[in-house]
């Protein structure tokens, strides 16, 4: 018998068969790709009146976190002093542990993290975060909470005594998304600088270096439904600020220009860091009646061709008070009492054509309906299919 | 093929186009790798798929990657292992991957060689088949091989050559059969 040599040994463990990938291989990864991207873009955009849209976590959250990495800074210089400080503080925070961040945003008392407006009054927020990996962190505000353990998200709304679980890639963390990656808060920021896209006013006083950036409205506002009903849809101002000396970042507060004012809708002005959190920051005792929702995975009972189709169901399961049918369109395990009790019986007035507006990345329909208080509410609901299921889902706006 | 890849990618891309250009110039030999470590071309394509995804998902936090070729192998090779470890839990066993209907006999040939190469691969230390998976399965270099599984270029050296000496005497003493 012959023995095999080193060559031989090779030859006989490489694969004689050249696999390739099939032919529409390369056109489902950049299918994979571009969805991934939409729910970057429209992943937070989410306007339910009262149960949870498993995107829209945090605005508020992110006011700080996630808004850093989305603003262009317009025309500047990459070697301006605010992008240098911007570097320096990216420095800065790969040496911190945890930070804690408290402030306040003009929103609905009990709505989601990222609507905001000029008329509403302050709520407060606060915000826990440990750079660990995986990472940990707890964002809050009355009525709701969201913890990331490290394994996965919880989000609890006590006012409709809802929860929806995801995976820590959930797509309603893409607004959390810089919280989640330890420096790149300002380190996407200093990318955009970098690019040649930025610029930032800047200015230093009294031990306190400031940087400004401004950005216009991002979405599409061929009807401008959408417009300033959230920060990225809002033309707007954040206003970083930074300690001199330890290049940290001491507060945020982000304006938008209302009929000529400068109007604060959030600001954070507590942020300190390196606490010590106790564990019991990344759980929630839920109810054991909680009404757990999330996004479909499977097809439904019904199904609707279209966002229009899916609101007349909807309203015609409210005026029958069929609530089986109602979670038919909205998900969910019970619809919740003061829905049944607002809603319940209602009568359609009129209702209009679906158009996208801003980032949303569903649709919205105009509807007028009575309520059965006799009052009339005219509004817009927001219906959207990009489920795993791709079913047709009321999301919001009633 | 191999070459232009390596020479194409220079950078973490950026943007949708740049990554098109990066699946473009890297799925084949991506597949091919996963095939053989998973035997299957759904399973292995799944796996790629996921990894491009993944590249595009953290591409700001990889932009100053410069070795993308070498990465791209290592994200791949993990997610096999991910992969290889899901079916063992569900089986007990290493599951036996069929061939499906859609498979052209190249790959029915290449299945049947992928379950005899692992057989023989799952003999020596798995840091070693390692790095024989990638330099012949593959053709990266030493240095690629290194940076794919994140040791130093002497290391992957000694490994492959501590590796194919197992293998010869695992080979004569099962008769030096010929393939």
């Amino acid at each position: 018998m012959n023995e095999l040599n080193d060559q031989e040994v090779l030859d006989r463990i490489r694969p004689t068969q050249r696999i390739a990938a099939s032919n529409s291989f390369r056109e489902r990864v950049m299918k994979a790709i571009a969805e991934d991207k939409e729910r970057e873009i429209s992943g937070s955009i989410w306007r339910w009146r009262s149960w949870p849209r498993w995107v829209a976590v945090g605005c508020a959250a992110a006011l700080l976190l996630l808004l850093l990495p989305i603003l262009p800074i317009g025309k500047g210089l990459p070697k301006s002093p605010g992008v240098a400080l911007l570097a320096q503080s990216v420095q800065a925070l790969s040496n911190v542990q945890t930070v804690h961040i408290t402030g306040r945003i003009r929103t609905v008392p009990g709505d989601n993290f990222e609507t905001i407006g000029a008329q509403y009054d302050f709520v407060p927020i606060e915000i826990w975060r440990e750079y660990t990996n995986p990472p940990r962190w707890r964002v809050e505000k009355p009525g709701r909470v969201v913890v990331m353990d490290g394994q996965s998200q919880l989000l609890y709304i006590s006012t409709g005594n809802s929860a929806v679980k995801g995976p820590p890639q959930a797509g309603f963390v893409e607004w959390l998304r810089p919280m989640l990656d330890p420096q790149s808060i300002l380190e996407n920021e200093l990318a955009a600088a970098r690019q040649g896209a930025a610029q930032a006013s800047f200015s230093e006083s009294n031990g306190v270096t400031t940087v400004a950036l401004r950005r216009q409205a991002q979405g599409n506002f061929v009807n401008d439904w959408a417009r300033n009903k959230s920060v990225p849809e809002s033309d707007h101002t954040c206003i970083y600020r930074f300690d001199s000396a330890s290049k940290l970042l001491e507060g945020v507060q982000v304006v938008v220009p209302v009929d000529g004012a400068d109007v604060v809708v959030a600001e954070f002005n507590g942020i300190r860091y390196n606490e010590v959190f106790p564990q019991s920051l990344y759980t929630v005792q839920l109810p054991a009646d909680v009404n757990w929702v999330g996004p479909p995975t499977e097809p439904g009972k019904v199904s609707f061709s279209g966002p229009k189709e899916a609101a007349v169901y909807f309203f015609d399961a409210l005026a029958q008070e069929n609530w089986d049918s109602v979670l038919q369109v909205t998900g969910g395990t019970r619809v919740p009492p003061d829905v049944k009790k607002d809603y319940g019986g209602l009568q359609v007035i009129s209702l209009g054509e679906p158009f996208k507006s801003g980032l949303y990345a569903g649709y919205f329909v105009p509807y007028q309906v009575r309520m059965p208080d006799g009052s009339t509410k005219t509004h817009k609901l927001a219906v959207r299919n990009d489920n795993p299921a791709h079913r047709w889902m009321v999301d919001g706006g009633y | 093929m191999v070459a232009a890849a390596a020479v194409l990618i220079e950078n973490w891309p950026q943007t949708i186009d740049e990554f098109e250009r990066l699946v473009e110039a890297t799925q084949d030999e991506l597949v091919h790798f996963a095939f053989y470590r998973l035997g299957n071309r759904a399973d292995a394509e799944d796996v790629v798929q996921d990894v491009y995804v993944q590249a595009f998902r953290d591409r700001v936090k990889r932009r100053h990657v410069t070795e993308v070729r070498a990465y791209l192998f290592r994200m791949v090779r993990n997610r096999c292992t991910d992969v290889l470890r899901a079916r063992l839990r569900k089986s007990g066993q290493i599951a036996e991957e069929t061939v499906g209907p859609e498979d052209t006999l190249s790959a029915v040939v290449a299945h049947e060689e992928a379950r005899e190469l692992a057989r023989l691969l799952d003999q020596i230390p798995e840091r070693e088949a390692e790095v024989i998976r990638l330099r012949a399965w593959s053709e990266l270099s030493f240095a690629e091989v290194a940076g794919a599984v994140g040791a130093a270029v002497p290391t992957v050296k000694s490994r492959f050559r501590y590796g194919i000496r197992r293998l010869r005497r695992l080979l004569n003493s099962e008769g030096g059969t010929s393939k």
